[in-house]
């Protein structure tokens, strides 16, 4: 038995120590989780969606537990980014692991004007790349979310790309109906990467007063019920891209963490998880090196994308 | 404001003090050290993943010499249910201590405490708090009905006046704890803060009857929680902004985790 392994990936250019990120809008800025994780020993840290003008997000109740998931309706609650850049990322800029930065915006210009500004500040700031979720509405198109069409992604993710030479991952919703046609978009319109899913649509009744037990009525589900629909959906954007690939989707403990790379994700992201368990991400790390190693897989790299069919 | 804690810790005692609500002993002493009247803990209430979320539960009682801390929960889901069922000797999960806690002006000679039903879960060991700085305390509790009430003796143990509220009228006072409320200020006996933990409709109420007595009053709210620390933004309730110059009250969405659960009566949006 090998008793080192590697566990080092390479996503959009940015390398990491291993493959573990956080999801974003689960783990804050950073900050609130230091009383439980040595930040140093994540992968990548992402972020709290953010926008260009601070959000005051939906009304409560904004969260749901469901079985094995949650649905939440936060309404991207955000600082905006200026407040972002002064009073969240400095704190970060002790620690050596890569810091991205997840973008949401109603408009292409408020996605293309939040890129520009990261990247003003990018080097001073520690800002490695930007994740571009695209599973917002469209204000200008009756509130079409972007990533539920290939020529609203490619037209959104080209304009970023020109604007701005930070590596660009690319968050897909799952509520479409051909996410390869979305993925390839992404990719010939200039993604480094793509990272997927971001959470399924949802809505919980109560049966008491007959109202939605959610104030904004629809909300995201996440949580352990969402993987065998996010490693499908994995699986497939694997086959048809030529880019890195980040799953995301339930995962709570390391066998999950594995399913997704065997299934072709480079690195993975942790959501909910860490609502249950803080430490989790670490764990999960911990627990990928010892599979390795017990499995003699010298480096991580030949793990990924090799299920068997 | 001390770090948050996720540890294991043992259960030392449970059992049911009324119908449907126990009360469970917890060896924690890393968390009596620092741990505030009004904070909470957040607990994973079973073994595995089911249900998913922890739950977040208030410090009952205190007991820094002993190192252990009290809760006292309802039954009313499977979290809860599953609390209940957890065995002594098991050790259980839980992140904290949480929240600000409740803020015992040094000045204050004289605390009103007013809990409704399970709301009196925090108010044991703010009372206990105020009693050891030294401050007369009234407590003012209501339930459905006699058999329902909790937490009567503890608090007249600790040398509070007690007061109790039955809907039904089956012990003391037939109606609403705020019936009690408003009478003790006819006669009175004025407060120096008013403290509560209750419904909503209740809270709302005794925030009223503080605004038009001049009686400063904090209250303990509760929202669905997801992390409990401060990162999903998902307990969020609405307080009134600082900015005061137009007529149309003005909030934003903070979050009971992190800046409360205690907030300043006067500074909720109580929505209808
Ligand atoms: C800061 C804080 C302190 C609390 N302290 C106590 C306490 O000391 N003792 C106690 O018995 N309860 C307390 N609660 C409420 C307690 O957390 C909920 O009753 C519990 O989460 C219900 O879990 P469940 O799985 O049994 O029920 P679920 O199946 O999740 O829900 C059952 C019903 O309980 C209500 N509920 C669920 N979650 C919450 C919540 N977070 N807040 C309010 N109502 C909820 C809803 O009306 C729901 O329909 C506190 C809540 C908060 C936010
Ligand atoms: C409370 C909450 C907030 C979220 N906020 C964001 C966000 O701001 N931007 C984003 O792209 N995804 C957001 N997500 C989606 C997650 O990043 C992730 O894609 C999804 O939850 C699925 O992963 P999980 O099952 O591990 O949680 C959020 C999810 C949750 C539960
Ligand atoms: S429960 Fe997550 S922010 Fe309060």
């Amino acid at each position: 038995m090998i008793d080192k392994t590697c566990l080092k990936v390479e996503i959009a250019g940015i390398k990491l120590k291993n493959p573990v990120m956080t999801a974003s809008g689960t783990f804050g800025y950073g900050q609130e989780y230091v009383p439980f994780v040595d930040l140093n020993r994540l992968g990548a840290m992402i972020l709290k969606g953010i926008t260009l003008k601070p959000k005051m997000g939906n009304p409560p109740p904004r969260i749901i537990e469901t079985p094995s998931g949650m649905l939440n309706a936060i309404g991207l609650q955000n600082v905006g980014v200026e407040m972002l850049i002064r009073e969240k990322l400095p704190y970060l800029q002790k620690f050596n692991t890569p810091v991205i930065i997840n973008i949401s915006g109603d408009t292409i210009e408020e996605y293309v004007e939040l890129a520009e500004r990261l990247g003003e500040v990018s080097k001073e700031m520690g800002v490695t790349g930007l994740e571009v979720n695209i599973s917002c509405p469209n204000v200008k198109k009756r509130g079409m979310v972007w990533g539920t069409d290939a020529k609203a992604t490619y037209e959104i993710i080209n304009s970023i790309r020109k604007t701005t030479s930070l590596p660009l991952i690319v968050k897909l919703t799952p509520n479409v109906t051909n996410i390869k046609t979305i993925a390839q978009a992404a990719e010939e319109a200039g993604a480094d990467a793509l990272s997927l899913i971001n959470t399924l649509v949802g809505m919980t009744v109560d049966i008491d007063s007959r109202k939605p037990k959610l104030a904004n009525i629809s909300g995201g589900l996440s949580g352990p019920a969402v993987k065998p629909v996010a490693l499908w959906l994995v699986w497939q954007v694997f086959q048809t891209v030529n880019i890195p690939v980040i799953g995301i989707g339930g995962i709570i403990k390391v066998e999950d963490a594995l399913e997704f790379i065997i299934a072709g994700a480079r690195a993975i992201e942790i959501g909910t998880a860490n609502f249950v368990n803080p430490r989790v991400t670490i764990e999960i790390i911990e627990g990928i090196e010892k599979y390795l190693i017990e499995n003699n897989i010298k480096d991580i790299n030949e793990l990924v994308g090799s299920m068997k069919i | 404001m001390s770090a948050i804690l996720n540890i294991k810790v043992k259960i030392l005692s449970g059992k049911e003090v009324v119908p449907n609500i126990y009360l469970m002993r917890l060896k924690a002493p890393e968390i009596t050290q620092d741990a505030l009247s009004g904070q909470f803990i957040h607990i994973k209430c079973s073994k595995d993943n089911y249900p998913l979320l922890r739950r977040p539960f208030s410090i009952h009682r205190i007991d820094k010499e002993k190192g252990e801390i009290f809760i006292l929960f309802q039954v009313v889901g499977e979290g809860t249910k599953l609390l209940a069922q957890r065995v002594v000797g098991d050790d259980l999960d839980i992140m904290g201590p949480i929240g600000n806690g409740f803020n015992i002006y040094p000045e204050s000679r004289k605390i009103m405490i007013v809990g409704g039903g399970i709301g009196v879960a925090p108010l044991l060991a703010l009372c206990e708090e105020s009693i050891r700085q030294g401050k007369e305390v009234r407590v003012l509790i209501s339930a459905l009905k006699k058999e329902l009430v909790i937490g009567e003796e503890s608090f007249r143990n600790l040398g509070a006046k007690v007061d109790v509220a039955t809907d039904d009228g089956s012990y003391q006072h037939k109606g609403l704890v705020t019936d009690l409320l408003e009478g003790s200020i006819r006669e009175g006996w004025l407060a120096n803060q008013i403290f509560a933990c209750g419904p909503k409709s209740m809270l709302k109420k005794i925030v009223e009857i503080s605004l038009d007595a001049h009686i400063d009053c904090q209250v303990s709210l509760e929202e669905r929680m997801a992390c409990g620390i401060g990162a999903c933004l998902g307990c969020v309730c609405k307080i009134k902004t600082k900015d005061k110059k137009e007529d149309k009250v003005k909030y934003e969405f903070k979050k009971v985790c992190e800046d409360g659960p205690i907030f300043g009566g006067s500074e909720v949006v109580w929505d209808d």
